[in-house]
């Protein structure tokens, strides 16, 4: 079974409209090429993800927002801060570096 | 149905500028008027945009000078759901990123969001022109919407 599979995913950007939904759409892309169901893959604005962050498995952001997730991943969360936050590839070869994905 | 480039262009969504001098909050308002023109945002619509680039940073300005200046769901003064796209001859300067890169756009989609189901399909379907190189290299020479249609035609975006 993948690592992934059952997961909780989040995506957040400053607005929740914008960005967020980029990377939600590449995230999707991933895990179906992987054949991966997550538990919940959703976006959200950084200021509702702050909070909410510590309830998901795996919270993607724009390396921007980095700072705003600080100490989440001591409540076992991984954070993955992307430059393109379109970018399957880019996503691919985090969720690789993290241990994530095979 | 319609590609967002081909509403772009139905729609008068466009705006071609020089660019000379023009500032990014100067950038952002006018790339906003063709939506201001036909009542999809308010006048004000671009002040909010401005706001949150502001405060986090030049984040809406992508790979290949590619700036998305949008704002939040539902924002005031969003009346429709729209793409307002606009070329500048001249790189606008949205300063530098977190890491003291230096960000910096010629091609705008500036995105206006009521309704849900429309918006998440501009959203895709902008994903991939985004990362289709060529077809910005040729948006980026456009200077009429015909060159938008050409472009378009010449290097289309696979499908999903």
């Amino acid at each position: 079974m993948a690592k992934l599979d059952g997961k909780k995913l989040l995506a957040c950007c400053a607005n929740g409209a914008g960005s967020s939904l980029m990377m939600e759409n590449a995230i999707r892309k991933v895990m179906k090429r992987n054949n991966i169901t997550p538990g919940e893959l959703r976006h959200c604005p950084v200021s509702e993800g702050k909070t909410a962050a510590r309830n998901y498995d795996v919270v993607f952001c724009a390396r921007t927002f980095v700072k705003t997730f600080e100490g989440v991943e001591s409540a076992g969360t991984v954070l993955i801060p992307l430059k393109n936050v379109m970018s399957d590839k880019e996503i691919e070869a985090a969720l690789k570096e993290a241990d994530l994905l095979d | 149905m319609a590609s967002v480039l081909q509403t772009i262009v139905e729609k008068k969504h466009y705006r071609f500028i020089d660019g000379e001098g023009v500032t990014w909050q100067e950038a952002v308002r006018l790339s906003a008027e063709s939506l201001v023109a036909d009542g999809t945002v308010s006048a004000d619509y671009y002040k909010q945009i401005v706001k949150c680039i502001e405060e986090y940073g030049p984040y809406v300005v992508f790979d290949h000078n590619v700036a998305m200046p949008h704002t939040t769901r539902d924002a005031e003064g969003a009346f429709g759901t729209g793409v307002g796209f606009m070329v500048s001859e001249k790189m606008i300067d949205f300063g530098t990123d977190e890491d003291g890169e230096k960000k910096e756009a010629n091609l705008f989609f500036t995105l206006s969001a009521a309704d849900n189901d429309a918006h998440m399909d501009n959203i895709a379907q902008l994903s991939q022109i985004f990362m289709n190189d060529e077809l910005l290299d040729a948006l980026a020479k456009a200077r009429t919407p015909e060159d938008i249609l050409a472009a378009e035609a010449a290097y289309p975006c696979e499908e999903e």
